[in-house]
């Protein structure tokens, strides 16, 4: 049953078969000022809600807007970022191959300065030769000091004596010579080694370079091994902050897209100041007919002027342009429900 | 660059679509009513799409289409109706006005960018 279907007869009362107009006029007098302020209020809460509305999409382009100038700092932040990570992964790189290139150079050191010691050790061998050299010539000269005297005049004995000791004093020079030679050889290999380390570079033979394993070394292995960690360790906390980003990059998008979702929504108050209008009319369409009713009764206003104006709930039905107004309409008793099949969306 | 002419003489409506239309990329022109959107084109604005409310003050908008249809450079150009009212009637007076489409307010975002994307080439 409709609202107005519903409505209930006045009380059942000694019914007065002559209508009282004046009583008409008093029970009608204060409507017309009722619709007046009715009219007022939905006017007020047209505008309220209008400047309510536009707060609202004012406040949410900015929302939108630090939204939006989030996401473009995030993404120049993740740029950096991503730049410094990669940076950082070149310079992990470049310290690996210096030390790598540094322990090949201590390496390649040693092996030279081992070779040097075992030239060092080949010296001995002239030094024993000098000794024995020097212990023989002793001899001899112990040999040539009694044959001299033992010989007197005769020196036959002396001179051979003195032969021997002229080809000790050649070994002796040779000796002498070889030594010379491999000071001067350790001399000069012993500048190279420290004056010049590019030929290192090319000596890539060696199994001591490979296999060798020195203090020097494994300091150097302990500080690349500290820098890589290091290295792993920012490059992880580059990495996790960098999904925090991803994460916030997503959160603004997300922000975004909601607050223009919202903005959409606030066409409500367009729909809803558009009823509130019509409801207005009709308000004042009620005011009018009061009115006209009241001025009929007090005998300013014709009966035909009265039954001309007289509101109808079907002209009512007619004025809605909304299809939940029908809608509405029928539901309420206004007449029967008017399906509403036109698309939201029509291209023609 | 596409630009859009929004007429309504709700400044809640201008507000709000102004924003998602300027925020997917488009410049956007607006007039409070019929009568200052035909200002405007006689001005030299050249939107490539135009969007009208129906009920307006000065100049409605099915009126509206009838005379920027005249205007210089505005024969083809689409002009779509946003609108509280769905009567067919009233439909059928905007098309023979020359409007391209009738819009039933409230409009989501997403279907008004697709309807665009729909009218206007490129856009």
């Amino acid at each position: 049953m409709s609202r107005l279907l519903r409505r209930q007869p006045a009380p059942s009362a000694p019914m007065d078969s002559r209508v009282r107009t004046d009583v008409v006029a008093t029970g009608l007098k204060d409507v017309p000022a009722c619709c007046e302020v009715v009219g007022a209020h939905l006017s007020d809460v047209i505008e309220q809600t209008g400047e309510a509305a536009e707060s609202i999409v004012e406040q949410m382009i900015k929302v939108d807007g630090l939204a939006e100038q989030t996401a473009a700092d995030v993404a120049r932040l993740a740029g950096t970022l991503g730049r410094t990570e990669s940076e950082l992964g070149q310079a992990t790189s470049s310290n690996d191959q210096l030390v790598d290139r540094l322990v090949r150079y201590f390496l390649y050191r040693d092996e030279q300065i081992r070779g040097l010691v075992d030239e060092m050790r080949g010296l001995k061998q002239h030094v024993a030769q000098i000794e024995e050299v020097s212990r023989a010539t002793n001899i001899l000269a112990l040999n040539a000091m009694i044959e001299a005297m033992r010989a007197g005049d005769a020196g036959e004995g002396f001179a051979v004596v003195a032969d021997e000791v002229r080809k000790l004093a050649d070994r002796s020079a040779k000796a002498a010579h070889g030594i010379g030679s491999s000071i001067a050889d350790l001399t000069g290999r012993l500048d190279t080694v420290l004056s010049d380390d590019s030929s290192f570079e090319k000596d890539t033979t060696s199994a001591a370079v490979e296999s060798a394993d020195t203090a020097m070394t494994r300091r150097l292995t302990g500080i690349a091994d500290a820098q890589r960690a290091l290295s792993q360790m920012v490059s992880g906390v580059l990495h996790d902050t960098m999904e925090a980003l991803r994460d916030v990059e997503q959160s603004a998008g997300a922000l975004t897209a909601e607050t223009t979702g919202a903005v959409g929504h606030v066409q409500f108050q367009d729909i809803t100041r558009q009823l509130l209008e019509h409801v207005s009319d009709a308000v004042g369409q009620v005011k009018q007919a009061t009115e006209d009713v009241i001025g009929y009764a007090e005998g300013s206003v014709p009966a035909e002027t009265v039954r001309e104006r007289a509101i109808s709930v079907d002209d009512l039905r007619a004025r809605h342009v909304m299809s939940r107004q029908r809608v509405t309409h029928g539901d309420h008793g206004g007449g029967a429900a008017v399906a509403d099949d036109t698309p939201i969306i029509e291209l023609f | 660059m596409t630009t859009v002419m929004l007429v309504d003489d709700s400044a809640t409506m201008l507000m709000s679509l102004k924003s998602i239309l300027t925020k997917a990329g488009y410049t956007v022109e607006t007039a409070g009513h019929g009568k200052e959107a035909m200002d405007k084109l006689a001005k030299g604005v050249k939107p490539n799409l135009i969007i009208s409310d129906v009920n307006m003050p000065q100049m409605d908008g099915i009126t509206f289409v009838r005379e920027a249809r005249k205007a210089p450079g505005m024969r083809f150009t689409p002009m779509l109706m946003l609108t509280t009212e769905s009567e067919q009637t009233k439909r059928n007076e905007a098309k023979t006005a020359g409007a391209t489409g009738w819009l039933v307010k409230p409009v989501a975002p997403d279907q008004l960018l697709g309807v665009i994307k729909q009218v206007v080439p490129g856009a």
